[in-house]
Order: C-alpha cells, then structure tokens, then sequence
C-alpha cells in the first residue's frame, strides 16, 4: 500500500534481450529527467519478473504507467501506448493460460482489488524483436530509446 | 494499431515450453520434455565477476524463488571460504526462506494446480466463481513477500543478502509489525491443508528415488545433509558423485539422473516423505487431524505436501519473528582465498544445488546450478511414459490438458510462463 498518487513501473528481464527495454527506459528516463523523477507525487519502480507482485506496486495508487516489451507481430521497436481497458478486452489466447503476465495480472486484480488498483493505467509496450538470454537489446528496439523516454515524459507530465 | 496487442504479448518468457510424443503402431515411442532452459547463461556470466555479486545476479534466474539462488549461493560461497555465519544470520536467513515458501507455494496451491484439480482454466476464472478464495491467496501470498521486504526491501528480488551474512539488520519493529498477519495465515494456512484434502486427485502411483536436505533438529530448508530414499544420506559435498547431468540431444536441457541412470524427485513431495518427522509440531497436528498418508507417492498431491509445508512455513516465520533480537554484527568479516564450495538448498520446487570455485582475490572461476526443475526433467518424462496410454486416447486438447497438470504438480519454473506446453503427437 503507497500514499503515492502515481506509479512509473519498469518491467522486464534485464538478462533477456529485448525484455530488458521496460527497464533500460525508465532508468533511461530517470537520468535524463531527474527533476521529474523526483517529484513526490511519483514512486518509480524496476520490477523484474514481478507476477503477481504487479498488483502490490499498483495498490494505492490513483495513476500508473507501465513500460513493458511486448510482441504482438508489429515491426520490431513499434510503441504501442495502450490503456488498460483495450489491454482488458483481450481474452487468453491460450486454454492453458496460467501464466502471470502484465494482462492476466491485471484483470485479476480488476476481478478481486479494483478498489486499490488505479483508475487510469497505461502502458507503454514496446515491440521485442527476441528474448535470448545474455543477448542484449536488438539494435532496432535500442535505437528506439530516446523515443520512449520522450513518450514515458509526456506522459508522465499529462498525468501529475 | 494498438487493437493489434493480444495477451500473450505481455506475458513473461521463462523458457519456451514443448512436449513431443512419437507415435508408434499405437504406441509412445518416443517422449521428449522440453519445457526449461537451463541457467548455463549464468554460470559463463558469472565467470570473473566477485563473489559478493553472485546473490544477487543469480536471483535474476527467478521471479518466484530469488531467494533459493541468493541462500544457495552464499552458503556455497562461505563454504568456498570456509567460514561459518553466526546463528543470528542463519535464523534470519530461515526466516527469508520461510517468506519465500509462503509466497510461491501460495502461487502454486491457488494460482496453478488448484485450478487445474478444480476444473478451472485458471485462477482467473476460479476468481469469478470463488472470488473470496482467491483473495485469501492473493493475501497470503502478499504476506509471504511482506517478510522478503521486510528483510531485503523489495518484494521480488530483495537485496540485503550477501556472503556472510545481511548488509544490514531489519529493525525489530518492522519484522514484529508482521506478526498479526503471520497469525491469521496460519490459521488459513490450517484451513489450506483441510481443503486439500478434498480435492480431486488422478490416480497415480510411483515408486520414486526422493531427494532432499535433511536436518536432524529442523525440517531443512536452509542446510543439512543430502538424503535419498534409495541411496541415503550423503554429503551435499559428495552431490555430484552420486548425481550426474547428461545433456539430452532434443532440447538445451540437461537430465539429471542418478549413478544407476535412473531419475529421482525433489521437492515438496521429496521433503514431506524424507523428512516428515522433523516437521514443526503446529505442521505435525494438522496432517495427522485430517489424515494425510504418508508417504505420498502421488505427485498430483504434491500439493497437500506443499499446504503442510505452507503451515511450517508461518508456524517459523512467527517463532523466529519472535525470537529476532540481533546483537551481532550482521555480517562477518571476509578474507579471500581461494578454494570451492557446495551448496543446496531447498527452494520451494526442490533442492537447489550450487558450487563454486574461487581464485585468490574471491572472483569466480567455475559456476555449477543444478536448479530442481532440471533435476525433475527426466523424471517427468518417466512419469509420461506411465500416463501416454491414456493420452493417445484423448483429444489433442484434452491430451495437451492432460500432459499439463501432471507436469505442472511438479512446479516446474516455467509455470509462471504463459504457453506452458505445445504438445505434438505424431505418428512416426
């Protein structure tokens, strides 16, 4: 439980290609921004392979921005920025969806805890190109990292 | 565009998930498991880096067990240095572990296999139809990960471990503001053991080779001796002479097998079966008020192991919480030199085996990690061979379903990952 008005969540797997970018950006942003990092409203949070621990750095909090790889067959290093209900709208494609992914935890959450969960969510998903481990991002999602920070900072100023 | 996004997009990858049976004549004729990815990337990573940032590069390898790989790797990494921590650290190192029980078998009781026993895709739509259920397992869960903040302050992967011991004591208060939480899940904890015993179990018997730490004085989690059912006790020095890795052509896998090339099982089942009369006495009484057998050779009830085991886990974390009063200091001092250390531990899926080799100056030479879901490949792949009649005769999904649950009783890592199994048929 936080006190904080809005969250920033990096997330990822910083060993494993381009899952690493939900990281590298908000670490990224944190650098170039630092005046707005700092802003007491803001709790900024790297969260590796969080589960269902997502739900835990969201609770209390009025906003969230989320950064995340994702893959859903655009070119590689697209930014998709999407709220949390068009992310909702989608079912498991899988009949064996057990798995604790950035969606299945969120609509769980909107399920049990959508008192403490935030009203607005938006993600910023960023196309991975692969997720070998020890490869390190993909120059095309690389080369994308201004851009994000650009986007994670417009964001972040429309929603304090 | 942004309609293009499907669910699987945002899902973790631990590890690309497959199983592949070959049909012949109506027959298995070939099974191939191919659902983990062994850490080999991390053990070259780890080549030339210090010892004091192995803990916490290794507890990267998992979001559900961080502090297996921390404990493994520092209790390894002190026996490199011969040194030996002080009671203190050992207690708040149960006590870290306990909280790591606590939040994965939670995961596994209510999020993974309940589903599966209950006839629920998933614990989402197990939410909708028991929503109060799955919000007293969200709870524990948080609990369980409340004792890893506490101690290493953050949830998923804490950092206050190191070799010899903590950075930095937790304050008292902070850990005792634990104990009213602690108190009500053990109670649901209690209750979690009750309903396990209702559940729906397949049938299935194995004779299997058990595997785990053993401790005269404690259910071991942290440390002790090497115990098999078939072999006995040994040294968890001696690990590697008596099991072995074969890396197997089909997959990145490696299988580990006994000396006699049979397969064995870690984990809770292994645990409860080898060690059942060191368990706590709260833990003792709940198994013995519903009647839980024993020993249990059905893996799929691996998961009323891992309910009485959640028991021990909050009946110690509340005893150690208790008696936390630290007076030492939190670390002892290191002196390099070189040598080698092995290690288990027992990770909420079953012993964590590490070893280590050091040079002079305490940067690495050699890494092993043998993590339990490698060392229960080749085991699961036994048990497919005994459930493939069954599944020839099933419809691909209802096949894929099968193979599923009884993989996932073993709470492979990859259990976290969406996609967990493609299965292929195939006549051959």
């Amino acid at each position: 439980m936080t006190m904080d008005n809005i969250v920033l969540l990096g997330i990822g797997q910083s060993f494993r290609g381009d899952d690493a970018i939900g990281i590298i950006a908000v670490e990224k942003w944190q650098e170039r921004f630092p005046e707005t990092a700092q802003l007491p409203a803001l709790k900024v949070e790297i969260l590796e392979l969080p589960g269902l621990e997502l739900l835990d750095a969201l609770s209390g909090a009025k906003k969230a921005l989320i950064v995340d790889a994702v893959q859903s067959g655009s070119p590689t290093g697209t930014i998709h920025v999407i709220t949390e209900n068009e992310l909702l709208s989608f079912t498991p494609d899988s009949q064996s969806a057990h798995g604790w992914g950035v969606a299945e935890t969120l609509k769980l959450g909107a399920l049990l805890e959508k008192d403490d969960l935030p009203k607005e969510i938006v993600i910023i998903g960023i196309e991975a190109d692969q997720f070998e481990m020890g490869a390190g991002l993909s120059p095309t999602v690389s080369n994308q990292i201004q851009k994000i920070v650009e986007i994670i900072q417009t964001q972040i100023i429309q929603i304090t | 565009m942004t309609k293009t996004i499907n669910v699987s997009a945002l899902a973790r990858v631990e590890g690309e998930g497959g199983l592949y049976i070959g049909v012949k004549d109506g027959k298995a004729h070939e099974i191939k498991v191919n659902i983990y990815e062994p850490p080999r990337f991390f053990e070259g990573f780890l080549q030339g880096r210090y010892l004091q940032d192995v803990p916490d590069i290794t507890a990267r390898i998992c979001g559900i067990c961080p502090v297996a790989y921390q404990m493994s790797s520092v209790r390894a990494l002190e026996k490199a240095l011969k040194i030996e921590t002080s009671a203190q650290t050992r207690d708040l190192r149960s006590l870290l572990y306990c909280g790591e029980w606590i939040e994965s078998h939670v995961l596994h009781i209510y999020m993974l296999q309940g589903p599966d026993l209950t006839g629920h895709e998933s614990a989402i739509s197990l939410a909708e139809v028991a929503p109060e259920t799955v919000a007293i397992a969200l709870r524990l869960k948080k609990i369980g990960n409340s004792i890893l903040k506490a101690i290493g302050g953050r949830s998923v992967h804490p950092v206050n471990a190191c070799v010899g011991g903590f950075y930095k004591w937790p304050e008292i208060e902070k850990l005792q503001k634990l104990l009213p939480d602690l108190e009500w899940g053990l109670e649901q904890a209690l209750e979690t053991v009750r309903w396990s015993m209702t559940l729906p179990y397949p049938d299935f018997d194995v004779d299997y080779e058990y595997v785990a730490l053993t401790h005269p004085d404690e259910y071991a989690i942290l440390e002790g001796d090497i115990l098999s059912s078939k072999i006995g006790k040994i040294s968890e020095d001696d690990f590697e002479k008596y099991y072995l890795e074969k890396h197997v052509e089909h997959s990145n896998a490696i299988h580990s097998h006994g000396t006699d090339g049979q397969p064995y099982f870690v984990g809770p089942l292994a645990r409860f079966n080898l060690n059942y009369e060191q368990l706590g006495d709260t833990a003792k009484q709940i198994a013995a008020e519903v009647g839980v057998e024993h020993p249990i050779n059905n893996p799929y009830k691996g998961l009323i192991a891992r309910a009485v085991e959640t028991v021990e886990a909050f009946d110690r974390a509340i005893r150690l919480i208790k008696e936390y009063n630290p007076n030492q200091p939190s670390a002892i001092e290191l002196k390099l030199t070189s040598g080698e250390g092995a290690a288990g531990t027992e990770a909420p899926r079953g012993m964590l085996y590490h070893r280590y080799k050091i040079d002079d100056y305490g940067m690495i030479q050699e890494a092993k990690i043998m993590p339990p879901t490698a060392q229960n490949l080749a085991r699961m792949e036994a048990d497919l061979w005994q459930l493939a009649p069954t599944v020839l005769a099933l419809e691909h999904d209802e096949a894929t379903l099968t193979c599923e649950h009884l993989l996932r009783s073993y709470d492979p890592c990859i259990s976290c990952a969406t996609h967990f199994l493609k299965l292929e048929i195939k006549d051959i």
